[in-house]
């Protein structure tokens, strides 16, 4: 390995280890393998020349017909549940993660190494964001052969709404790093990333909530939030249409979303890089 | 190579909160240089500004003003630090490595690769006095002192060339500071610089040659140990004066006293000590103690702190 990345890479594995060392996301892990389990072993799908003879749950027989549009109904059930529930205990447990590196007597260590500060902190963020990752892929490859094997259906549209559950992790891990680097509190954090979490599904009803404002600058504040923060609520559409095999109507959110990510975390480099400890 | 170590320029820091706006200075306008390869040890009572100060050698803290020069590189390049070994007073180190797992990471984050590591790791645990047991026991399991002896050998992973040391001896029974004392001195044998923060005067007395004590914030004084705790005068101590004697020698004398039994005479210069020496001695009496008066490093820092 070239030496400027063996701090990096070093940084990346601390990351792993203290992630491992934490439960919680063996619990995440836990879940996973659980689903898998369920999808192996107590889901029967019998497919007879391609179309649907029986389905099998529990041992009961489930009354359907369509081989295509289950498969697509349960894909986007657990990509739903990733992107929702597994996203919440994944910022629960980034949060300390984060927030434990800027414990005095921990931070001063680190940053006495011929290591930048920019390293430091992005060492963290991609580790983080690799442990969530792995995780992610874990339930959705998983799932993904286990759905192939037992139909054959092997449509790529589930797999890549992995990429968007880890790019959205992506940004509200940025949003942890900047309340981390300001506050250095795990509680600030989580509270702050959910609030983005509950606000942001609620603004992308904009349409609905501006006919109920009576003020323009009450529907311009509204429509300035929207544009500005993540479109969560959006993006979940978008990974619903492209396990469905839909159209997508509109980009925007997901670049949006990733400008949003990208100030966030240059907000949080350059708070880093001038603070004093 | 350069001539010192550390170099400050009028390094100061002050420390402002925007609500409820205050200011406290503390690191006020001190400049100091340390030789390469001395033994220099940081005094001060607590609050004085000594961490802040360590912290900006650092780059954990940016001075508000000056600079601070390693090795000729300012310390805010992080190339800087690559000779400085660093052992912090509250350290946390991450309690879900092993005792080997810490010092590997350390180690990568000095740029160390994995066969080195490898060959330096069993080395540097034998020399701290950890045993084979401790190597792959979590940190979360280490006593107070084990952590000291693992956070001392993760300052030397890298073979640095200046070591900046925090409390080294803190919560380390007497055996353990022994063993530590001896990897210093070899250190220093080898050249290394160290930079030693430390309560305890005793041990920077018998370890450091310079020191520098800082008192809110500035530089109250700086010298070699040998300067700053030498005294003004001689001291001689005798038995068996007779009465004509010892009036004679407290009239030459600066101070003089008695006790158990023995005649306490203090000259103020070393041709006076000479000359009453020769009497006392011409007189049959017998010379307990004969030489130059010293103070303690404690009694040297209790008067500056206390502006005495």
């Amino acid at each position: 390995m070239k030496s400027a990345l063996i701090p990096f890479a070093a940084l990346v594995r601390d990351t792993f280890s203290e992630a491992f060392a934490r439960r919680i996301f063996w619990g995440f892990a836990g879940c996973s393998t659980m689903l898998l389990a369920f999808l192996v072993f107590i889901m029967r799908i019998d497919v007879v020349a391609g179309a649907l003879a029986t389905i099998t749950i529990f041992g009961r027989a489930m009354p359907t017909t369509d081989v295509e549009g289950l498969v697509h109904q349960t894909q986007s059930v657990i990509a739903m549940a990733m992107y929702f529930f597994g996203m919440a205990l994944s910022v629960f447990a980034s949060a300390g993660l984060v927030a434990a590196v800027f414990e005095p007597g921990r931070i001063e260590l680190l940053l006495s190494k011929p290591v930048s500060r920019t390293e430091i902190l992005m060492g963290r963020y991609v580790g983080n964001l690799l442990v969530v990752a792995a995780n992610v892929v874990y339930l959705t490859a998983g799932s993904w052969i286990i759905f192939g094997i037992k139909t054959g259906m092997w449509g790529v549209g589930y797999l890549l709404s992995s990429l968007f559950t880890i790019f959205i992790f992506a940004v509200l891990l940025a949003v942890i790093v900047l309340v981390g680097v300001l506050w250095e509190s795990a509680a600030v954090a989580i509270m702050i990333t959910f609030g983005i979490m509950i606000v942001t599904p609620i603004l992308a009803q904009k349409d609905s909530l501006e006919r109920l404002l009576s003020s323009e600058w009450s529907r311009d504040l509204l429509r300035t939030l929207y544009y500005v923060l993540p479109k969560t609520s959006d993006i979940s559409v978008i990974i619903r249409h492209l396990i469905l095999t839909e159209p997508v109507d509109s980009w925007m959110p997901v670049w949006s979303t990733a400008l949003f990510g990208l100030v966030v975390l240059g907000a949080g480099i350059l708070h880093f890089r001038r603070r004093s400890f | 190579m350069p001539d010192y170590a550390i170099e400050t320029e009028n390094l100061t820091k002050v420390f402002r909160t925007r609500w409820p706006r205050r200011e406290l200075t503390a690191v006020d306008n001190i400049s100091l240089r340390v030789p390469c390869g001395s033994t220099y040890g940081l005094l001060g009572p607590n609050g004085a500004g000594k961490t802040t100060f360590v912290k900006m050698l650092l780059s954990a803290a940016h001075p508000t003003a000056g600079r601070a020069v390693v090795f000729g590189r300012d310390s805010r390049d992080p190339a800087a630090r690559a000779p400085i070994g660093y052992l912090p007073e509250n350290h946390r180190f991450p309690t879900y490595l092993t005792g080997w797992g810490m010092l590997d990471f350390y180690g990568a984050l000095s740029g160390m690769n994995a066969p080195d590591r490898k060959r330096r790791i069993p080395e540097l645990l034998h020399q701290v006095g950890l045993d084979e047991r401790a190597h792959h026991l979590r940190l979360g399991k280490y006593s107070k002192g084990m952590l000291q002896r693992v956070g001392l050998a993760q300052a030397l992973m890298h073979a640095p060339k200046l070591l900046v040391l925090d409390e080294p001896s803190d919560g380390v029974d007497p055996v353990g500071r022994r063993q530590i004392r001896d990897v210093l001195h070899a250190l220093e044998q080898k050249g290394v610089t160290i930079f030693l923060n430390s309560h305890l005067l005793a041990e920077v007395e018998l370890f450091c040659r310079e020191v520098a004590i800082i008192q809110k914030g500035k530089l109250a004084l700086s010298g070699t140990v040998l300067e700053l705790t030498s005294g003004s005068g001689y001291r001689l101590e005798i038995a068996g004066a007779s009465e004509s004697l010892e009036t004679e020698l407290r009239g030459r004398a600066r101070t003089a006293g008695s006790q158990n039994g023995f005649l306490q005479l203090l000259f103020a210069t070393r041709a006076d000590a000479n000359e009453a020496l020769d009497l006392a001695r011409g007189n049959n009496c017998e010379v307990e103690t004969f030489g130059r008066t010293r103070s303690t490093l404690e009694e040297v820092f209790m008067k500056t702190v206390e502006g005495e």
